[in-house]
């Protein structure tokens, strides 16, 4: 058995999100000590590393749940959790293309200030800031 | 002529039961007004994103996303009329 202090050492976590887990259903520990303390097993360092892994997939913690959950139902089988990892993708796909848009426009910011010597009110990338947030202001309005 | 096209995964069960009694939907309007495809999502995850498919099952009128989630029969069938009335 383990306390609270050494699991969350072994798996490298803190104390308090392996509470939090606790909190969210993730984990719970096998017993508690006389005195109250919380004791876990094996099986919850087994568990502890599969949050971890499912959290480096961009698993979020509600659906680390459903994959938990998952994994221990008698009705379920692989095809289940492979739709919730296709989902997932999907996902994370849209969240790429996002991130390359955003990547793409401070490019273009950038591009357009080659002077890093102008003051403030010349720079072109905070003027551009403006203007990009009074259009968006005009198309909320118009809308 | 309409596209519908269908977002799924291949082993989706629930995808599989849907699809059949959609797509009999889709065909009885005639081959001549309505066309169907089934999209694998990971064959072609780039265009789904590009349409915007977030889960699956998920189903595109025209290169539009219009049901994220698979509707009904009936759905389908009043949104392929009203587009095939424009």
């Amino acid at each position: 058995m383990y306390t609270i202090g050494r699991i969350a050492a072994q798996v490298g976590i803190s104390a308090d999100t392996l509470r939090y887990y606790e909190k969210e259903g993730l984990l719970q520990p096998a017993k508690k000590s006389d005195a109250g303390y919380r004791l876990y097993d094996a099986d919850a360092v087994r568990r502890l590393h599969f949050i971890k892994h499912a959290q480096h997939c961009g698993f979020s913690l509600a659906e680390i749940r459903e994959l938990l959950t998952l994994k221990n139902s008698d009705a379920a089988c692989c095809r289940d959790v492979r739709n919730v990892a296709i989902q997932k993708k999907l996902q994370l796909e849209h969240k790429l293309r996002a991130l390359h848009a955003m990547s793409q426009a401070l490019t273009e910011l950038i591009a357009v200030c080659n002077d890093e010597t102008r003051s403030l009110d010349d720079c072109p990338i905070l003027a551009a800031l403006e203007t990009s947030l009074g259009r968006q202001q005009e198309a909320a309005s118009d809308a | 002529m309409l596209k519908v096209e269908i977002f799924s995964s291949p082993g989706c069960g629930k995808c599989a039961q849907a699809t059949a009694a959609l797509k009999a939907a889709v065909m009885e309007l005639g081959a001549d007004k309505v066309t169907w495809r089934e999209v694998d999502v990971l064959k072609e995850m780039d265009y789904a994103v590009d349409l915007g498919v977030l889960s699956t099952p998920a189903i595109a009128i025209d290169g539009e996303l219009v049901f994220a989630s698979l509707p009904s029969v009936e759905k389908l069938r009043v949104a392929l009329r009203q587009r095939l009335a424009r």
